[in-house]
């Protein structure tokens, strides 16, 4: 295969098309940053931005902001989506439950989460608590609603297998509502991640000052420093992206069995 | 924004004549009953807050009584400040979703149509899509500065990225030889376009209009909290740095009711369209 | 059990268990939360221009304790000021702050315990500036303009109380809610058409991007703004002897910051927050050290924190009648100034801003 030939291959025209845009806009940014088209205020050389990135890594601690962002990222989420799980079994399989609460929590959710902010600092203060309730607050959300739509659908032919091998509660959970519940439940867990990181950068703009990525943003625009900003900025993306990639991944690894049973 | 309303208000008339009389009243019956049975426990969980806070267990720093909250939001709706906040939060939202929602639909019937422009796009979409729209406000605010304008780039971006993704992979989905039909009757593009591809990308695109306006409307409370004069994010500001926390849980009341507001017109809006569609499609 | 639930129960748990652990005995440790109303250039952990910011550069209150290895200090600067330190109160999360006059009557007024122990800045002056190719001369110009100020901050009381002396209200102008950082950068970028506040302020305008057209300094002193140490009653109850010999701290803090031959020494250490030397020296001109950094709960101290509950309340800041009756403790105060034996060190006003017994 020669070289030319190699470049003509589906996926070799998807790579080159795909890398055409950002290239574009690359150079764009260069040119115009060099020569001054537009104000290097608002657009910093790519120079500059690589600068800021490397000062930030070596000389401010970039890593501990990260950590702090990504540990309560992590503790909030977890925290929330585990009571998620487990109130929505509840509301899912308890008749009574389900008709006194459901009403109750659908009414909360409509609440927008960046609504919380205020309540969650007056009743938990500055301190690193606050920001981890409101991730978790984040994550309980969307595990909730799908989790609960999901044990909702589990095949009635499975319930009464369960009813005829005379499962416990605890095994008709563990061995039956889980189970079929689990591709709802890996879509609000994935969920619940990609609003638990949102909610780590709402809670470092709007409750106290600390350690983190969302902080060193708002830092930025407060020195009118683009660059400062923009390295903030790709680092919630690039973050967004790995824990989206991540959860796809997870959500493969548990759902493994499904695709065997195709 | 009105013709979206007009829908929702001809979905509901349309709703009620089609309901036999005798249905109904079973229906309504259980409805009731469920209603109530839902009803217990906000009607003690307020109890239990005006015991606690008439008692004096919960410090009213933690928690106003639920009178005070009640004749707090009497007197924001009498003064029609309440209206004031939430008529302007609800106009960002308006303008801010409709420039992000055409923008979306715009792109995302153009990936949907021709994989070229997909291959392009889709690549630099999905970095930029990674970014929560909240880690742009800062950068958005260093070049369009605190004014309306960033309020409504903001909410537009925040409908602009489900509303894209949700067309393309509609459009993606409708059937070959669905367009082949088209082609068969001589359809132009526009025609195939209009008549059998945005149908069939319809549930799709419902979709995309429910997240981004989800998403829009948790932009606007963002981008309300971190610079506004007004709107109903503004008023979760002022109350907490104020200390007025009666005003606080107004505003998240306000907040919660337009957005179940607008979630229930969307599903109005959505049976109501899918009947559309159904009926169209039989004629 | 619902979402709200869960968070109202984990608040009201927390709250328990904080008064459950606070009856510490003296043997065992004690961390004292001190908080501070505002924070240094790029969030910083220091501030500037109070004797509490002394206290805090030259660790005063580590040395004071620096025999008790059980006793530890932790300080708290806060980007939301005052506002915050009342969320820090509701939550027993500080024991002592320094904390403005406005903030600190909402405070009151939404049944926060606290006492006032000392005085501590207060007699900070309130700068008006202006975006540099702004055409405000006055501040009777602002009218319909963008003005920046951080709401319920000790400075929004004395922002309106200029703009009523000048025949305006807040409705008048178009009010922006920025805290010190924001208020910066949208001066700056010209986003807005002035602000008030007080040494980023100076500082922008010595770098050209902003002029002042306005200062309270060397006005009536009903313009301008009050502030002090405030201490959570439950901690003062439980630690009298603590609480004093933290009151006696402050007040050496205020006795070196009022000492005119450290003036410069003073300003080095403030610089720790990141404000530059000469944007100090000139926040403190035609000032003297001990007028501006006097501890004492003084009849014009007494008189102006009681015209500040009226007047919030006339603006609408708070809703209900604040008193002041019983909120000023000046025991711990009386008794450092006899232990130090500074009884006659600063200077006492009469509620009509002349000396007092002259």
């Amino acid at each position: 295969m020669t070289v030319l030939s190699a470049l003509q291959t589906p996926r070799a025209v998807k790579i080159r098309r795909g890398l055409t845009l950002p290239v574009l806009l690359l150079i764009f940014w260069e040119v115009s940053s060099r020569t001054g088209l537009v104000d290097a205020r608002f657009l910093p050389s790519l120079e500059d931005v690589f600068l800021t990135a490397k000062r930030e890594l070596v000389d401010n601690n970039l890593f501990g902001e990260l950590t702090a962002s990504l540990l309560r990222n992590i503790a909030g989420f977890v925290i929330g989506s585990a009571i998620g799980i487990v109130f929505a079994t509840l509301l899912a399989l308890s008749r009574a439950a389900d008709a006194l609460v459901t009403p109750t929590f659908n009414g909360f959710k409509q609440i927008s989460l960046l609504a919380w902010i205020p309540l969650i600092s007056i009743w938990f203060g500055f301190g690193e608590q606050a920001k981890i309730v409101f991730v978790a607050i984040a994550a309980f959300i969307p595990v909730v609603l799908n989790t609960y739509e999901g044990m909702r659908n589990v095949p009635r032919d499975l319930i009464e297998v369960g009813h005829a091998l005379k499962f416990t509660n605890v095994q008709r959970v563990t061995r039956i509502f889980l189970p079929a519940a689990m591709p709802s439940i890996a879509t609000g867990v994935h969920l619940g991640l990609i609003y638990s990181w949102l909610a780590t950068v709402g809670a470092e703009y709007f409750l106290a000052v600390g350690p983190g990525v969302g902080g060193l943003i708002i830092a930025g625009r407060e020195r009118f420093d683009m660059a400062l900003v923009m390295v903030g900025v790709i680092i919630l993306g690039l973050v967004g992206f790995l824990l989206n990639r991540l959860a796809a991944a997870g959500e493969a690894y548990l759902l493994r069995w499904r695709v065997t049973a195709h | 924004m009105s013709s979206f309303t007009d829908t929702v208000i001809g979905a509901a008339g349309a709703k009620g004549i089609d309901n036999t009389a005798g249905w109904k009243r079973l229906r309504n019956r259980r409805v009731v009953r469920r209603a109530v049975i839902g009803l217990i426990l906000p009607v003690m969980l307020v109890f239990t807050w005006w015991l606690a806070s008439s008692r004096g267990w919960l410090p009213e720093q933690i928690l106003p009584s639920p009178a005070y909250v009640y004749a707090t939001a009497v007197e924001m709706i009498a003064s029609g400040e309440i209206f004031y906040h939430a008529g302007m939060s609800l106009r960002r939202v308006v303008y801010g979703f409709m420039f992000g929602a055409i923008a979306g639909l715009s792109l995302g019937v153009a990936m949907g149509l021709s994989r070229t422009v997909d291959d392009y796009v889709r690549p630099i979409f999905l970095a930029f899509a990674q970014i929560p729209t909240l880690g742009w406000i800062p950068l958005l605010m260093l070049i369009f500065g605190i004014g309306e304008t960033l309020k409504i780039i903001v909410i537009a971006k925040g409908a602009l990225v489900p509303m894209t993704m949700n067309t393309a992979a509609g459009i993606r989905s409708v059937p070959a030889n669905y367009v082949e039909v088209g082609r068969a009757l001589r359809f132009s593009r526009l025609q195939t376009l209009r008549l059998i591809v945005l149908p069939g990308a319809a549930p799709s695109i419902f979709t995309g209009v429910r997240y981004g306006l989800t998403h829009s409307w948790t932009a606007l409370v963002g981008v309300e909290l971190l610079a506004s004069s007004e709107g109903l994010g503004y008023l979760l500001v002022w109350g907490r740095q104020m200390f007025w926390l009666d005003v606080v849980i107004v505003a998240m009341i306000v907040i919660g009711i337009v957005g179940f507001l607008m979630d229930k017109g969307l599903d109005v809006a959505e049976t109501y369209f899918q009947r559309w569609k159904r009926s169209e499609g039989e004629a | 059990m619902t979402f709200s639930t869960i968070t109202r129960r984990a608040a009201l748990a927390l709250f328990t268990v904080s008064l459950l652990a606070a009856p510490a005995l003296a043997a065992e440790p004690l961390t004292i939360h001190v908080g501070y109303a505002a924070i240094g250039v790029d969030n910083r952990p220091y501030a500037e221009g109070t004797s509490a910011a002394t206290a805090r550069a030259g660790e005063y209150l580590e040395k004071e304790f620096a025999n008790d290895p059980d006793v530890k200090i932790e300080w708290f600067f806060f980007k939301g000021a005052g506002p915050a330190v009342n969320e820090g109160f509701s939550n027993d999360q500080l024991d002592f702050a320094y904390q403005g006059d406005l903030p600190a009557l909402i405070g009151r007024a939404n049944g926060l315990k606290t006492k006032y122990l000392l005085a501590s800045g207060a007699r900070k002056p309130l700068y008006l500036a202006v975006a540099k190719d702004a055409d405000i001369k006055s501040v009777a110009d602002l009218k319909g303009k963008k003005v920046a100020y951080q709401r319920g901050t000790n400075g929004h009381l004395s922002a309106i109380k200029i703009l009523e002396a000048n025949g305006l209200t807040e409705k008048d102008i178009q009010v922006i809610n920025l805290d010190s950082a924001g208020t910066v950068a949208a001066l700056t970028s010209q986003d807005i058409d002035a602000a008030f506040g007080d040494t980023q302020l100076i500082n922008l305008a010595a770098k050209g991007n902003a002029k002042i057209i306005y200062t309270t300094k060397g006005q009536d002193p009903r313009y301008g703004r009050n502030a002090g140490i405030i201490a959570r009653e439950d901690f003062i109850e439980k630690h009298p002897e603590i609480t004093q010999r933290v009151v006696d701290a402050f007040v050496k803090a205020a006795q070196w910051s009022s000492d005119e031959p450290n003036r410069a020494a003073l300003f080095e250490l403030w610089h720790k927050s990141g404000t530059p030397i000469p944007i100090l020296e000139d926040y403190f001109s035609n000032d003297t050290l001990a007028y501006r950094n006097s501890p004492l709960i003084d009849n014009l101290l007494v008189s102006q924190y009681e015209e500040q509950g009226v007047k919030a309340k006339e603006f609408g800041l708070i809703r209900r009648e604040v008193s002041t009756d019983g909120w000023f403790e000046p025991k711990y105060l009386k008794a450092s100034l006899e232990k130090l034996g500074l009884q006659n060190f600063w200077q006492a006003y009469g509620a009509d801003g002349k000396p007092a017994g002259s």
